[in-house]
């Protein structure tokens, strides 16, 4: 009777522990949301995102909705779910004791997601840039400030986001505060720069000449002159904006950031065959390539975009620093479940303990959740066209050099004025014939 | 045995599910100023508004600009609200200190305000309406309408030092009257405002 009663429980946990285990992962719906979006499906996607978590509790599902309200336009909508993010983020600061326990007895997933912090520092870069499209530059501004107090908190050099540093300086420039400018300008460079090893990108030519023309303009002479030697540009002449043309900011959200898989290994403890534990852990499967862009404006060739942020790599630092410790708990949790299959099968014999095996095994799942609409890198060109409306196209292309895909757009160029340029491109999602007539037409 | 087993445990799972759900725990805040006030983010809120107004209505009718000016064309003097521009770190509404100033200021029968840039749009179509469908006796004419002679124009700021759990937050609100004839800025308010804010990096 006390041997059936404990079955009993230990089913009832099991089965208890499963159902914890399905709503907190990456969850299916997540899962699929993202297949829509490798399809190039964003209307499917942005669906399937906002179905999830009606109640708006979870951090993850807002970034999503987020992200995907942005991809269709809608950028009121996308500050208002990623405000909702914001919050819960600052509610959730700090350690959980429970979740922590949690995360010891049964998987990583029981602790709350609040994001990694290169996912927190872009999150106010997606609501500056939601403010710039609707026209509200001084709401942009405060968005890089909040990104600037989070980034302090947080101590030195390493967590910075050279990206954000950038925007923020592009964002004070539009403003007209060319003080504020050159600041961001500067720490852009020194954080491009220490954070070398993290991203790779060095720091972009388009910043060297944004720097050395706020520097000029603001009449740091000395310091011009020294960088002009150090970016071996000492024939950069920076010309102001001509009467009559304007200029044009293009942001392009290339790709999809890497999504995490499970890695789980099995180790016996002893040579009884069901007497095992699993344990799991998140990795990175290899990185896919990624695509590089052409700006065209009046049928010619203006600006070849540059990468400015590789989210990608940036997903692959977090999970490296971070495993470690995932690692650690990972086999402290199974010595705890180890601990309770040697019990159930010295209280309740040997079924109890394949049950409790199985319950374990069932739980014992890798954290994969990630901000996974989040593209796979940010690239950006900055050129000066003619005011009024222009006709300008964004041409994409493989690692090969063959054109993949294309995005048209008419933007309206203001005198003496910044406009933007935030777009979103996903996946090729047409046949090279396809692409081939496409580009006959125009 | 077996339901009663059973039940025992949903219910304790339950309580744990209940007792997670309710971790969630706010930052601990202290407040510089010695009023008594709600606080709970730390964020720029009600009580720092209202601050804000009290003290600058008290400024803005106690200055000598307003005895000036009605000693010197024997009018009372006419103010629209421009732009108080938000250059600090959180969304902050200034419309209400604002609306709070301009309450004050109107009910003290000694400033007149006209209606903002904003709220001009409005009144001009309703005019042109008049002009088309009210009586001729109701219909008010166009090119009547009074011109300020000062425009109440500010700025938010802020300053803030964080290192991880803790912040010190600085707002300063500086709200200006400009004379509309020869840009003379004719009264100048300032408001500060200093909290701490300290989380705890342990929740339950």
């Amino acid at each position: 009777m006390v041997t059936y009663s404990l079955l009993i429980r230990i089913i009832a946990l099991t089965i208890a522990s499963i159902s914890l285990v399905g709503c907190m992962g990456l969850g299916s719906k997540a899962a699929s949301m993202r297949v829509e979006l490798e399809a190039g499906h964003v209307d499917n996607a942005y669906a399937i995102a906002e179905k999830e978590d009606s109640s708006e509790k979870e951090v993850l599902a807002s970034l999503n909705k987020g992200m995907l309200r942005r991809m269709k336009g809608d950028y009121q909508g996308s500050n208002k779910i990623f405000e909702v993010a914001k919050n819960h983020i600052e509610e959730l600061y700090g350690v959980s004791i429970t979740e922590q326990a949690g995360a010891l007895i049964v998987n990583d997933t029981l602790r709350s997601y609040v994001g990694d912090r290169y996912e927190q520092v872009l999150l106010h870069a997606y609501m500056a840039m939601n403010y710039i499209q609707l026209d509200d530059l001084d709401s942009a501004r405060i968005e890089m400030k909040q990104a600037d107090v989070k980034m302090m908190e947080w101590g030195e050099d390493p967590e910075d986001d050279p990206f954000v540093r950038y925007l923020s300086g592009i964002i004070y420039e539009a403003l007209g505060e060319m003080d504020q400018a050159v600041i961001s300008y500067r720490l852009a460079k020194k954080t491009y720069e220490s954070t070398t090893e993290k991203q790779n990108i060095g720091v972009p030519a388009l910043l060297k000449k944004d720097l050395l023309r706020s520097l000029a303009s603001a009449g740091f002479n000395d310091e011009l002159r020294i960088l002009k030697k150090e970016f071996k540009m000492g024939k950069f002449n920076p010309k102001p904006v001509v009467k009559g043309y304007g200029e044009l900011i293009v942001v392009l959200n290339s790709g999809l950031a890497p999504l995490r898989e499970e890695v789980s290994i099995r180790a016996a403890t002893s040579r009884d065959i069901v007497d095992f534990v699993k344990i799991a852990v998140p990795k990175y499967p290899q990185p896919k390539l990624s695509y590089s862009a052409r700006l065209i404006a009046s049928n010619r060739a203006v600006a070849k975009l540059e990468k400015v942020e590789d989210i990608d790599a940036l997903a692959r630092a977090a999970l490296s620093k971070d495993l470690p410790v995932i690692t650690a708990r990972a086999i402290a949790r199974a010595v705890v479940k180890h601990e309770t299959q040697e019990t159930a099968k010295e209280r309740g014999g040997a079924l109890a303990g394949f049950i409790a095996t199985v319950a374990n095994v069932a739980t014992e799942q890798a954290d994969t959740r990630s901000w996974i609409s989040l593209p796979q890198n940010i690239q950006m060109a900055r050129v000066r066209l003619p005011v009024g409306m222009n006709k300008i196209r964004i041409e994409i292309y493989n690692a090969s050099g063959m054109l993949v895909d294309m995005i048209n757009k008419q933007v309206l160029v203001k005198s003496g004025k910044s406009t933007f340029l935030t777009e979103h491109w996903l996946v090729p999602n047409m046949g090279m014939r396809a692409v081939a007539e496409k580009n006959r037409k125009l | 045995m077996f339901v009663y087993d059973f039940r025992k445990f949903m219910s304790v799972l339950l309580l744990l599910g209940m007792v997670i759900g309710l971790a969630a725990c706010q930052p601990v805040i202290t407040r510089q100023d010695p009023n008594t006030v709600t606080d709970l983010s730390g964020k720029w809120n009600d009580t720092d508004s209202r601050k804000v107004s009290q003290e600058m209505i008290q400024d803005v009718l106690s200055q000598r600009w307003l005895s000036k000016f009605t000693s010197r064309t024997g009018q009372m003097p006419t103010v629209i609200v421009g732009k108080v521009r938000n250059l600090s770190h959180e969304h902050i509404n200034t419309r209400t200190f604002i609306s709070d100033i301009r309450r004050a200021l109107i009910n003290s029968g000694e400033v007149s305000f006209v209606a903002s840039s904003e709220e001009r749009g409005e009144i001009r179509s309703e005019r042109m309406d008049q002009d088309l469908h009210a009586s001729e006796a109701s219909r008010k004419a166009m090119g009547n309408e009074a011109g300020a002679d000062f425009m109440l124009k500010g700025t938010i700021n802020t300053i803030i030092d964080a290192i991880e759990g803790e912040q010190t937050r600085f707002y300063q609100v500086d709200l200006t009257l400009i004379d509309l004839a020869n840009n003379r800025m004719v009264w100048a308010g300032q408001q500060k405002i200093k909290k701490s804010v300290e989380r705890s990096g342990v929740r339950f």
